[in-house]
Protein backbone atom coordinates (compact mmCIF):
# COMPACT_ATOMS: atom_id res chain seq x y z
CA UNK A 1 0.00 0.00 0.00
CA UNK A 2 1.42 3.47 -1.02
CA UNK A 3 1.01 6.42 1.24
CA UNK A 4 -0.03 9.20 -1.35
CA UNK A 5 0.32 12.77 0.46
CA UNK A 6 -2.48 14.34 -1.77
CA UNK A 7 -4.86 11.90 -1.11
CA UNK A 8 -4.48 12.42 2.43
CA UNK A 9 -4.56 16.08 2.46
CA UNK A 10 -7.67 15.80 0.10
CA UNK A 11 -8.76 13.04 2.79
CA UNK A 12 -8.32 15.38 5.66
CA UNK A 13 -9.83 18.67 3.85
CA UNK A 14 -12.27 17.65 1.70
CA UNK A 15 -14.00 14.20 2.82
CA UNK A 16 -13.46 14.39 6.53
CA UNK A 17 -15.29 17.90 7.71
CA UNK A 18 -18.87 16.38 6.80
CA UNK A 19 -18.47 12.89 9.16
CA UNK A 20 -16.51 14.60 11.42
CA UNK A 21 -19.89 16.92 12.04
CA UNK A 22 -21.69 13.50 12.63
CA UNK A 23 -18.82 12.21 14.53
CA UNK A 24 -19.20 15.03 17.14
CA UNK A 25 -22.88 14.74 17.55
CA UNK A 26 -22.31 10.51 17.89
CA UNK A 27 -19.79 11.76 20.96
CA UNK A 28 -21.79 14.31 22.89
CA UNK A 29 -25.32 13.23 21.94
CA UNK A 30 -25.05 10.01 23.82
CA UNK A 31 -22.30 11.47 26.40
CA UNK A 32 -25.07 14.42 27.36
CA UNK A 33 -28.56 11.45 27.62
CA UNK A 34 -25.76 9.02 29.42
CA UNK A 35 -24.77 12.13 31.88
CA UNK A 36 -28.68 12.78 32.33
CA UNK A 37 -29.61 9.40 33.87
CA UNK A 38 -26.19 8.45 35.03
CA UNK A 39 -25.81 11.40 37.25
CA UNK A 40 -29.59 11.65 38.62
CA UNK A 41 -29.09 7.93 39.56
CA UNK A 42 -26.22 7.94 41.04
CA UNK A 43 -27.00 10.65 43.47
CA UNK A 44 -30.41 8.63 44.16
CA UNK A 45 -28.05 5.97 44.68
CA UNK A 46 -26.17 7.95 47.76
CA UNK A 47 -29.73 8.53 49.66
CA UNK A 48 -30.68 6.55 52.43
CA UNK A 49 -33.43 4.47 50.94
CA UNK A 50 -31.75 3.80 47.51
CA UNK A 51 -28.28 2.58 49.16
CA UNK A 52 -30.02 -0.89 48.90
CA UNK A 53 -30.13 -0.65 44.69
CA UNK A 54 -26.46 0.42 44.39
CA UNK A 55 -25.11 -2.80 43.68
CA UNK A 56 -27.90 -3.52 41.11
CA UNK A 57 -28.13 -0.85 39.38
CA UNK A 58 -24.23 -0.50 39.34
CA UNK A 59 -24.05 -3.81 37.92
CA UNK A 60 -26.57 -2.68 35.00
CA UNK A 61 -23.97 0.04 34.09
CA UNK A 62 -21.24 -2.33 34.62
CA UNK A 63 -22.95 -4.94 31.98
CA UNK A 64 -23.64 -1.34 29.66
CA UNK A 65 -19.69 -1.12 28.88
CA UNK A 66 -18.30 -4.84 28.72
CA UNK A 67 -20.66 -5.82 26.10
CA UNK A 68 -19.86 -4.01 23.59
CA UNK A 69 -21.84 -1.83 21.33
CA UNK A 70 -21.84 -4.19 18.25
CA UNK A 71 -23.62 -6.20 20.29
CA UNK A 72 -25.70 -4.07 21.79
CA UNK A 73 -26.90 -3.28 18.06
CA UNK A 74 -27.46 -6.45 17.31
CA UNK A 75 -29.76 -7.19 20.53
CA UNK A 76 -32.07 -4.40 19.20
CA UNK A 77 -31.81 -4.49 15.60
CA UNK A 78 -35.66 -5.87 15.82
CA UNK A 79 -36.73 -2.58 17.21
CA UNK A 80 -34.36 0.14 15.86
CA UNK A 81 -32.91 -1.76 12.93
CA UNK A 82 -29.92 0.41 11.41
CA UNK A 83 -28.71 3.73 11.05
CA UNK A 84 -28.37 6.90 13.43
CA UNK A 85 -30.50 6.43 16.23
CA UNK A 86 -29.08 2.43 17.41
CA UNK A 87 -25.72 4.16 17.46
CA UNK A 88 -26.80 6.79 19.45
CA UNK A 89 -28.45 3.96 22.04
CA UNK A 90 -25.50 1.71 21.65
CA UNK A 91 -23.10 4.81 22.52
CA UNK A 92 -25.70 5.87 25.51
CA UNK A 93 -25.30 2.83 26.82
CA UNK A 94 -21.74 2.75 26.69
CA UNK A 95 -21.24 6.18 27.85
CA UNK A 96 -23.10 5.47 31.53
CA UNK A 97 -20.92 3.90 33.67
CA UNK A 98 -17.95 6.50 33.86
CA UNK A 99 -20.23 9.37 34.68
CA UNK A 100 -22.46 6.83 37.54
CA UNK A 101 -19.01 6.08 39.08
CA UNK A 102 -17.66 8.80 38.90
CA UNK A 103 -20.76 10.65 40.76
CA UNK A 104 -21.07 7.89 43.32
CA UNK A 105 -17.39 8.40 44.20
CA UNK A 106 -17.50 12.11 44.53
CA UNK A 107 -20.47 12.23 46.44
CA UNK A 108 -18.99 10.06 49.13
CA UNK A 109 -15.81 11.43 49.03
CA UNK A 110 -17.71 14.84 50.39
CA UNK A 111 -16.28 15.17 54.36
CA UNK A 112 -18.34 13.38 57.06
CA UNK A 113 -18.16 16.25 58.74
CA UNK A 114 -19.36 18.64 56.37
CA UNK A 115 -21.95 17.24 55.76
CA UNK A 116 -22.52 16.23 59.48
CA UNK A 117 -22.15 20.55 59.88
CA UNK A 118 -24.26 21.29 57.36
CA UNK A 119 -27.38 18.84 58.63
CA UNK A 120 -26.31 20.84 62.19
CA UNK A 121 -27.10 24.15 60.53
CA UNK A 122 -30.50 23.21 59.72
CA UNK A 123 -30.36 22.16 56.29
CA UNK A 124 -32.90 20.17 54.56
CA UNK A 125 -31.62 16.90 52.18
CA UNK A 126 -32.52 18.97 49.68
CA UNK A 127 -30.79 22.05 50.43
CA UNK A 128 -27.66 20.02 51.54
CA UNK A 129 -27.57 18.18 48.48
CA UNK A 130 -27.72 21.09 45.74
CA UNK A 131 -25.52 23.47 48.31
CA UNK A 132 -22.85 21.17 49.80
CA UNK A 133 -22.56 17.88 48.33
CA UNK A 134 -23.29 18.28 44.41
CA UNK A 135 -20.66 21.39 44.19
CA UNK A 136 -18.05 19.12 46.93
CA UNK A 137 -18.24 16.57 44.14
CA UNK A 138 -17.98 18.03 40.91
CA UNK A 139 -14.26 17.72 40.62
CA UNK A 140 -14.92 14.00 40.24
CA UNK A 141 -17.94 13.79 38.23
CA UNK A 142 -16.10 16.04 35.83
CA UNK A 143 -13.54 13.64 35.70
CA UNK A 144 -16.29 10.67 34.54
CA UNK A 145 -17.60 12.51 32.17
CA UNK A 146 -13.84 13.61 30.37
CA UNK A 147 -13.71 9.59 30.64
CA UNK A 148 -16.75 8.95 28.77
CA UNK A 149 -16.48 11.61 26.40
CA UNK A 150 -12.62 9.90 25.51
CA UNK A 151 -13.83 6.53 25.34
CA UNK A 152 -17.02 7.29 23.32
CA UNK A 153 -14.93 9.31 20.69
CA UNK A 154 -13.41 5.99 20.00
CA UNK A 155 -16.16 3.48 20.09
CA UNK A 156 -17.88 6.60 18.07
CA UNK A 157 -15.70 4.89 15.05
CA UNK A 158 -18.30 2.01 14.98
CA UNK A 159 -21.38 3.51 14.02
CA UNK A 160 -20.05 3.91 10.76
CA UNK A 161 -20.60 -0.32 10.39
CA UNK A 162 -24.37 0.34 11.35
CA UNK A 163 -24.91 2.91 9.30
CA UNK A 164 -24.67 5.67 11.82
CA UNK A 165 -22.08 7.48 10.08
CA UNK A 166 -19.19 9.74 11.45
CA UNK A 167 -15.17 9.29 11.19
CA UNK A 168 -15.69 5.75 11.03
CA UNK A 169 -16.86 5.97 7.32
CA UNK A 170 -13.63 7.54 6.28
CA UNK A 171 -11.46 4.92 8.25
CA UNK A 172 -13.68 1.80 6.88
CA UNK A 173 -13.38 2.84 2.82
CA UNK A 174 -9.93 3.32 3.63
CA UNK A 175 -9.76 -0.24 4.70
CA UNK A 176 -12.26 -1.57 2.44
CA UNK A 177 -10.09 0.33 -0.58
CA UNK A 178 -7.16 -0.35 0.50
CA UNK A 179 -6.16 3.45 1.09
CA UNK A 180 -3.92 4.19 4.06
CA UNK A 181 -4.36 7.63 3.98
CA UNK A 182 -7.91 7.34 4.73
CA UNK A 183 -6.99 5.59 7.58
CA UNK A 184 -4.68 7.75 8.78
CA UNK A 185 -6.82 10.76 7.95
CA UNK A 186 -9.84 9.22 10.21
CA UNK A 187 -8.04 8.26 12.97
CA UNK A 188 -6.53 11.99 13.24
CA UNK A 189 -9.50 13.46 12.92
CA UNK A 190 -11.11 11.30 16.32
CA UNK A 191 -8.14 11.90 18.05
CA UNK A 192 -8.51 15.67 17.37
CA UNK A 193 -11.88 15.02 18.53
CA UNK A 194 -11.41 13.91 21.41
CA UNK A 195 -8.53 16.23 22.56
CA UNK A 196 -10.90 18.95 21.93
CA UNK A 197 -13.86 17.56 23.65
CA UNK A 198 -11.01 16.95 26.80
CA UNK A 199 -10.31 20.23 26.92
CA UNK A 200 -13.44 21.96 26.81
CA UNK A 201 -14.77 19.68 29.31
CA UNK A 202 -11.26 20.40 31.46
CA UNK A 203 -12.14 24.28 31.16
CA UNK A 204 -15.88 23.60 32.92
CA UNK A 205 -14.37 21.47 35.09
CA UNK A 206 -12.13 24.30 36.41
CA UNK A 207 -15.20 27.01 36.23
CA UNK A 208 -17.45 24.31 38.41
CA UNK A 209 -13.99 23.32 40.83
CA UNK A 210 -14.74 25.01 44.24
CA UNK A 211 -11.89 27.56 44.96
CA UNK A 212 -10.39 25.61 47.48
CA UNK A 213 -9.91 22.32 45.21
CA UNK A 214 -8.40 24.93 42.87
CA UNK A 215 -4.38 24.11 43.19
CA UNK B 1 -34.96 25.08 79.67
CA UNK B 2 -33.48 21.71 78.09
CA UNK B 3 -34.56 18.02 80.15
CA UNK B 4 -33.37 14.66 78.83
CA UNK B 5 -35.79 11.83 80.68
CA UNK B 6 -34.42 8.51 80.80
CA UNK B 7 -32.50 8.61 76.97
CA UNK B 8 -31.36 5.52 75.70
CA UNK B 9 -29.42 5.20 72.19
CA UNK B 10 -28.59 1.66 71.06
CA UNK B 11 -26.91 2.54 67.58
CA UNK B 12 -28.24 -0.02 64.54
CA UNK B 13 -26.19 -2.66 64.65
CA UNK B 14 -24.37 -2.63 67.92
CA UNK B 15 -25.66 -4.28 71.27
CA UNK B 16 -24.00 -2.08 73.79
CA UNK B 17 -25.98 1.42 74.36
CA UNK B 18 -24.08 4.08 73.87
CA UNK B 19 -26.35 5.87 76.01
CA UNK B 20 -28.14 4.85 78.79
CA UNK B 21 -30.56 5.93 80.95
CA UNK B 22 -29.49 9.40 80.84
CA UNK B 23 -31.84 12.27 82.53
CA UNK B 24 -30.71 16.03 83.64
CA UNK B 25 -31.58 19.47 82.98
CA UNK B 26 -30.37 22.45 82.03
CA UNK B 27 -31.28 25.51 83.59
CA UNK B 28 -31.99 29.03 81.47
CA UNK B 29 -28.54 30.74 81.07
CA UNK B 30 -26.54 28.13 82.68
CA UNK B 31 -23.43 26.31 81.07
CA UNK B 32 -23.76 22.43 81.59
CA UNK B 33 -20.31 20.77 80.38
CA UNK B 34 -20.74 16.73 79.85
CA UNK B 35 -17.34 14.95 80.68
CA UNK B 36 -15.63 12.18 80.18
CA UNK B 37 -13.60 10.04 78.51
CA UNK B 38 -13.67 9.69 74.48
CA UNK B 39 -16.73 7.49 73.35
CA UNK B 40 -19.01 7.73 76.87
CA UNK B 41 -21.40 9.32 74.84
CA UNK B 42 -21.13 12.56 74.63
CA UNK B 43 -21.27 13.63 71.15
CA UNK B 44 -24.17 11.11 71.00
CA UNK B 45 -26.10 13.01 73.73
CA UNK B 46 -25.62 16.32 71.59
CA UNK B 47 -27.06 15.62 68.58
CA UNK B 48 -30.03 13.65 70.26
CA UNK B 49 -31.03 17.03 71.20
CA UNK B 50 -31.04 18.80 68.01
CA UNK B 51 -32.27 15.07 66.77
CA UNK B 52 -29.49 14.93 64.35
CA UNK B 53 -29.70 11.06 65.98
CA UNK B 54 -33.30 9.90 67.27
CA UNK B 55 -32.95 8.07 70.52
CA UNK B 56 -34.00 4.86 71.09
CA UNK B 57 -36.44 5.25 73.84
CA UNK B 58 -36.93 8.61 76.25
CA UNK B 59 -38.08 12.37 75.64
CA UNK B 60 -36.39 15.67 75.64
CA UNK B 61 -37.98 18.78 75.74
CA UNK B 62 -36.97 22.24 75.37
CA UNK B 63 -38.53 25.26 76.83
CA UNK B 64 -41.34 22.63 78.13
CA UNK B 65 -42.18 21.88 74.89
CA UNK B 66 -41.18 17.71 74.13
CA UNK B 67 -38.95 17.98 70.95
CA UNK B 68 -38.47 14.36 70.36
CA UNK B 69 -41.98 14.37 68.85
CA UNK B 70 -42.51 13.10 65.31
CA UNK B 71 -44.64 16.79 64.52
CA UNK B 72 -41.81 18.75 65.44
CA UNK B 73 -39.44 19.42 62.02
CA UNK B 74 -36.12 18.84 62.84
CA UNK B 75 -34.91 21.00 60.52
CA UNK B 76 -36.48 24.12 61.58
CA UNK B 77 -35.48 23.08 65.30
CA UNK B 78 -31.87 22.88 64.27
CA UNK B 79 -32.06 26.53 63.12
CA UNK B 80 -33.06 27.42 66.56
CA UNK B 81 -30.04 26.18 67.74
CA UNK B 82 -26.67 26.86 67.47
CA UNK B 83 -24.29 23.88 66.92
CA UNK B 84 -20.36 23.84 67.03
CA UNK B 85 -19.13 20.19 66.02
CA UNK B 86 -16.15 18.38 66.75
CA UNK B 87 -14.29 18.97 63.97
CA UNK B 88 -15.05 22.33 63.38
CA UNK B 89 -16.94 21.75 60.10
CA UNK B 90 -16.83 24.87 57.48
CA UNK B 91 -18.02 24.75 54.31
CA UNK B 92 -14.63 24.36 52.73
CA UNK B 93 -16.30 25.70 49.09
CA UNK B 94 -17.46 28.75 51.03
CA UNK B 95 -16.21 31.88 52.10
CA UNK B 96 -16.08 32.74 56.26
CA UNK B 97 -19.31 35.38 55.20
CA UNK B 98 -21.17 32.53 53.48
CA UNK B 99 -19.98 30.37 56.40
CA UNK B 100 -21.52 32.72 59.34
CA UNK B 101 -24.43 33.62 57.13
CA UNK B 102 -25.63 30.25 56.69
CA UNK B 103 -28.39 30.15 59.17
CA UNK B 104 -29.60 33.70 59.13
CA UNK B 105 -29.97 32.41 55.02
CA UNK B 106 -31.66 29.59 55.51
CA UNK B 107 -33.99 31.71 58.00
CA UNK B 108 -34.65 33.75 55.38
CA UNK B 109 -33.01 36.98 56.67
CA UNK B 110 -33.25 40.23 54.37
CA UNK B 111 -29.48 40.67 52.80
CA UNK B 112 -28.91 44.07 54.78
CA UNK B 113 -29.47 42.18 57.94
CA UNK B 114 -27.29 39.69 57.49
CA UNK B 115 -24.06 41.95 56.31
CA UNK B 116 -23.57 44.18 59.59
CA UNK B 117 -24.46 40.92 61.64
CA UNK B 118 -21.85 38.85 60.04
CA UNK B 119 -19.26 41.65 60.64
CA UNK B 120 -20.52 42.08 64.04
CA UNK B 121 -20.32 38.55 64.89
CA UNK B 122 -16.91 37.87 63.68
CA UNK B 123 -15.55 40.87 65.47
CA UNK B 124 -17.44 39.55 69.10
CA UNK B 125 -15.39 35.99 68.14
CA UNK B 126 -12.31 38.49 68.31
CA UNK B 127 -11.59 38.07 64.63
CA UNK B 128 -10.88 41.42 62.24
CA UNK B 129 -13.77 41.15 60.25
CA UNK B 130 -12.40 43.21 57.34
CA UNK B 131 -9.09 40.67 57.13
CA UNK B 132 -11.20 37.71 57.25
CA UNK B 133 -14.81 37.80 55.95
CA UNK B 134 -13.95 36.71 51.84
CA UNK B 135 -11.42 34.01 52.70
CA UNK B 136 -12.19 30.70 53.04
CA UNK B 137 -11.29 28.41 55.65
CA UNK B 138 -8.19 26.56 54.03
CA UNK B 139 -6.76 30.02 54.95
CA UNK B 140 -6.99 30.08 58.05
CA UNK B 141 -5.32 29.21 61.09
CA UNK B 142 -6.88 26.43 63.45
CA UNK B 143 -7.44 29.06 65.92
CA UNK B 144 -9.19 31.37 63.37
CA UNK B 145 -11.25 28.33 62.16
CA UNK B 146 -12.98 27.54 65.68
CA UNK B 147 -13.20 31.29 66.05
CA UNK B 148 -15.54 31.18 63.12
CA UNK B 149 -17.34 27.97 64.14
CA UNK B 150 -18.68 29.28 66.81
CA UNK B 151 -19.58 32.57 65.21
CA UNK B 152 -21.89 30.53 62.95
CA UNK B 153 -23.49 28.65 65.58
CA UNK B 154 -24.24 32.08 67.22
CA UNK B 155 -25.34 33.79 63.97
CA UNK B 156 -29.04 33.40 64.23
CA UNK B 157 -28.97 34.41 68.23
CA UNK B 158 -30.51 30.90 69.23
CA UNK B 159 -31.07 30.56 72.85
CA UNK B 160 -29.50 27.43 72.97
CA UNK B 161 -26.02 26.43 71.90
CA UNK B 162 -24.42 22.65 71.60
CA UNK B 163 -20.63 22.99 71.71
CA UNK B 164 -18.92 19.87 70.80
CA UNK B 165 -15.18 20.63 72.25
CA UNK B 166 -15.34 23.40 70.31
CA UNK B 167 -11.44 24.56 71.40
CA UNK B 168 -10.20 21.11 71.01
CA UNK B 169 -8.28 21.43 68.31
CA UNK B 170 -5.84 24.50 69.06
CA UNK B 171 -2.96 24.17 71.53
CA UNK B 172 -3.53 25.12 75.32
CA UNK B 173 -2.23 28.93 75.10
CA UNK B 174 -5.09 29.72 72.11
CA UNK B 175 -7.59 27.67 74.03
CA UNK B 176 -6.96 29.24 77.76
CA UNK B 177 -7.68 32.35 75.19
CA UNK B 178 -10.63 31.23 73.61
CA UNK B 179 -12.25 30.19 77.08
CA UNK B 180 -11.68 33.52 78.48
CA UNK B 181 -12.97 35.20 75.68
CA UNK B 182 -16.02 32.95 75.37
CA UNK B 183 -17.10 33.09 79.60
CA UNK B 184 -16.98 37.18 78.90
CA UNK B 185 -19.34 37.04 75.98
CA UNK B 186 -21.65 34.49 77.78
CA UNK B 187 -21.73 36.79 80.79
CA UNK B 188 -23.31 39.07 78.13
CA UNK B 189 -25.53 36.75 76.15
CA UNK B 190 -26.42 34.15 79.18
CA UNK B 191 -27.48 31.20 76.37
CA UNK B 192 -28.34 27.92 77.72
CA UNK B 193 -24.98 25.96 76.81
CA UNK B 194 -24.40 22.52 76.23
CA UNK B 195 -20.50 22.07 76.28
CA UNK B 196 -18.58 18.75 75.31
CA UNK B 197 -15.15 18.33 76.87
CA UNK B 198 -12.88 15.36 77.30
CA UNK B 199 -10.81 18.04 79.97
CA UNK B 200 -11.77 17.98 83.25
CA UNK B 201 -10.04 21.44 83.67
CA UNK B 202 -11.85 22.75 81.46
CA UNK B 203 -15.31 21.53 82.57
CA UNK B 204 -14.42 23.34 85.78
CA UNK B 205 -13.66 26.76 84.42
CA UNK B 206 -16.90 26.45 81.53
CA UNK B 207 -18.94 24.94 84.11
CA UNK B 208 -22.30 26.09 86.44
CA UNK B 209 -23.01 22.38 86.04
CA UNK B 210 -20.95 19.75 85.50
CA UNK B 211 -22.19 15.99 84.16
CA UNK B 212 -19.64 13.28 84.15
CA UNK B 213 -20.28 10.20 81.85
CA UNK B 214 -18.83 7.11 81.37
CA UNK B 215 -19.45 4.44 79.17
CA UNK B 216 -22.76 5.89 78.17
CA UNK B 217 -24.06 6.03 81.70
CA UNK B 218 -24.15 9.47 83.55
CA UNK B 219 -21.82 8.87 86.93
CA UNK B 220 -22.09 12.35 88.98
CA UNK B 221 -23.57 15.69 88.56
CA UNK B 222 -23.61 19.31 89.80
CA UNK B 223 -21.95 22.35 90.25
CA UNK B 224 -18.06 22.56 89.83
CA UNK B 225 -17.60 22.74 93.83
CA UNK B 226 -19.75 19.87 94.55
CA UNK B 227 -18.33 17.34 92.10
CA UNK B 228 -14.61 18.30 93.39
CA UNK B 229 -15.49 18.58 97.34
CA UNK B 230 -17.89 15.18 97.22
CA UNK B 231 -16.85 13.29 94.00
CA UNK B 232 -19.06 9.97 93.72
CA UNK B 233 -16.75 7.05 93.20
CA UNK B 234 -12.87 6.42 92.04
CA UNK B 235 -14.06 7.13 88.83
CA UNK B 236 -14.90 10.59 89.47
CA UNK B 237 -11.73 11.03 91.76
CA UNK B 238 -9.59 9.44 88.88
CA UNK B 239 -11.19 12.01 86.51
CA UNK B 240 -10.34 15.13 88.81
CA UNK B 241 -6.39 13.87 89.07
CA UNK B 242 -4.14 15.13 92.09
CA UNK B 243 -4.18 18.56 92.21
CA UNK B 244 -7.59 18.30 93.57
CA UNK B 245 -7.06 21.54 96.20
CA UNK B 246 -5.34 23.65 93.61
CA UNK B 247 -8.66 23.45 91.26
CA UNK B 248 -10.40 24.17 93.98
CA UNK B 249 -8.88 27.33 94.84
CA UNK B 250 -9.41 28.09 91.56
CA UNK B 251 -13.10 27.80 92.27
CA UNK B 252 -13.05 29.92 95.49
CA UNK B 253 -13.64 33.92 95.33
CA UNK B 254 -11.46 35.58 97.28
CA UNK B 255 -14.12 37.76 98.89
CA UNK B 256 -14.59 34.05 100.70
CA UNK B 257 -11.95 33.93 102.65
CA UNK B 258 -11.12 37.72 102.92
CA UNK B 259 -9.41 39.01 106.70
CA UNK B 260 -11.75 42.43 106.69
CA UNK B 261 -9.11 43.88 109.69
CA UNK B 262 -8.33 47.10 108.71
CA UNK B 263 -5.50 47.57 110.48
CA UNK B 264 -3.81 44.79 108.35
CA UNK B 265 -4.85 46.41 105.62
CA UNK B 266 -2.74 49.62 106.62
CA UNK B 267 0.83 48.11 106.72
CA UNK B 268 0.42 46.23 103.61
CA UNK B 269 -0.41 48.92 101.37
CA UNK B 270 3.06 49.78 100.38
CA UNK B 271 3.73 46.00 99.01
CA UNK B 272 1.32 47.02 95.56
CA UNK B 273 -0.26 43.27 95.48
CA UNK B 274 -4.16 43.81 94.52
CA UNK B 275 -6.19 41.34 93.71
CA UNK B 276 -10.33 41.93 92.94
CA UNK B 277 -13.13 40.38 95.41
CA UNK B 278 -13.94 38.35 92.53
CA UNK B 279 -10.75 37.06 91.87
CA UNK B 280 -10.26 33.24 92.46
CA UNK B 281 -8.03 32.25 95.48
CA UNK B 282 -5.91 30.96 92.78
CA UNK B 283 -4.93 34.75 91.84
CA UNK B 284 -4.56 35.62 95.28
CA UNK B 285 -2.06 32.65 95.32
CA UNK B 286 -0.05 33.61 92.11
CA UNK B 287 0.12 37.82 92.89
CA UNK B 288 1.72 36.41 96.51
CA UNK B 289 4.38 34.61 94.85
CA UNK B 290 5.07 36.92 91.87
CA UNK B 291 5.94 39.65 94.29
CA UNK B 292 7.40 37.57 97.03
CA UNK B 293 5.15 38.80 99.55
CA UNK B 294 2.76 36.70 101.61
CA UNK B 295 0.11 39.01 101.42
CA UNK B 296 -2.24 40.62 99.04
CA UNK B 297 -4.93 43.93 99.15
CA UNK B 298 -8.49 42.99 97.94
CA UNK B 299 -10.47 45.61 96.22
CA UNK B 300 -14.04 45.59 95.26
CA UNK B 301 -13.94 48.21 92.72
CA UNK B 302 -12.06 51.28 94.03
CA UNK B 303 -12.70 50.31 97.66
CA UNK B 304 -10.16 48.26 99.90
CA UNK B 305 -11.79 45.92 101.32
CA UNK B 306 -9.32 43.63 103.45
CA UNK B 307 -6.57 41.55 102.70
CA UNK B 308 -5.64 37.63 102.27
CA UNK B 309 -2.61 36.09 103.72
CA UNK B 310 -0.44 33.14 103.30
CA UNK B 311 -2.32 31.65 106.62
CA UNK B 312 -5.80 32.26 105.23
CA UNK B 313 -5.16 30.27 102.24
CA UNK B 314 -3.49 27.26 104.08
CA UNK B 315 -6.85 27.15 106.04
CA UNK B 316 -9.03 26.96 103.22
CA UNK B 317 -6.72 23.83 101.82
CA UNK B 318 -7.21 22.42 104.66
CA UNK B 319 -10.87 23.37 105.21
CA UNK B 320 -11.37 21.82 101.71
CA UNK B 321 -9.80 18.77 101.51
CA UNK B 322 -10.95 18.08 104.98
CA UNK B 323 -14.48 18.16 103.37
CA UNK B 324 -13.71 15.76 100.59
N1 LIG C 1 -23.36 6.42 64.02
C1 LIG C 1 -22.91 5.52 64.93
N2 LIG C 1 -23.10 4.18 64.72
C2 LIG C 1 -22.64 3.28 65.60
N3 LIG C 1 -22.01 3.57 66.74
C3 LIG C 1 -21.80 4.87 67.03
C4 LIG C 1 -22.24 5.91 66.13
N4 LIG C 1 -21.89 7.10 66.66
C5 LIG C 1 -21.27 6.82 67.83
N5 LIG C 1 -21.22 5.49 68.06
C6 LIG C 1 -20.64 4.83 69.25
O1 LIG C 1 -21.27 5.37 70.38
C7 LIG C 1 -20.33 5.55 71.44
C8 LIG C 1 -20.35 6.99 71.90
O2 LIG C 1 -19.81 7.81 70.89
P1 LIG C 1 -19.68 9.38 71.04
O3 LIG C 1 -20.96 9.93 71.52
O4 LIG C 1 -19.16 9.91 69.75
O5 LIG C 1 -18.57 9.50 72.17
P2 LIG C 1 -17.77 10.80 72.68
O6 LIG C 1 -18.28 11.99 71.95
O7 LIG C 1 -18.02 10.84 74.14
O8 LIG C 1 -16.33 10.53 72.39
C9 LIG C 1 -18.99 5.09 70.90
O9 LIG C 1 -18.75 3.78 71.34
C10 LIG C 1 -19.17 5.13 69.40
O10 LIG C 1 -18.38 4.16 68.78
MG1 LIG D 1 -17.20 13.29 70.66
Amino acid sequence: MDFEMERFISALIDRSPPHALVHLQLVLIPVIIAFLIAFPVAVLLTRRRFVKYTDRVMTFFNMGQTIPPLAIIAVFFPFLGLGREPALFALTIYALLPIARNTLAGLKGVPQEVKEAARGVGMSEWEMLMRVEIPLSMPVVMAGVKISVVLTSGTAALGALVGGGGMGAVIFAGIDFFRPELIVAGTLVIGAIAIILDRIITLIDYMLTPPHMKM
Amino acid sequence: MIVLDKVDKIFPGTTVPAVKQVSFQVDEGNICVFVGPSGCGKTTILRIINRLIEPTSGDIYIKGKKVSDKEVNPDHLRREIGYVIQQIGLLPHRTVEQNVALVPRLLKWPEERIKPRVKELLDMVGLDSNEVIHKYPFQLSGGMMQRVGVARALAADPPIMLMDEPFGAVDPIVRGRLQDEFLRLQKEMKKTICFVTHDINEAIKMGDHIVIMNKGELVQHGTPMEILTEPANDFVKDLIGVDREIKLLDLTRSSEIVDRNKEVLGETREKDCFISALDPVQRALETMMKNDSDIVVVRDGEKEIGTICWGDIKKLINKLSGEA
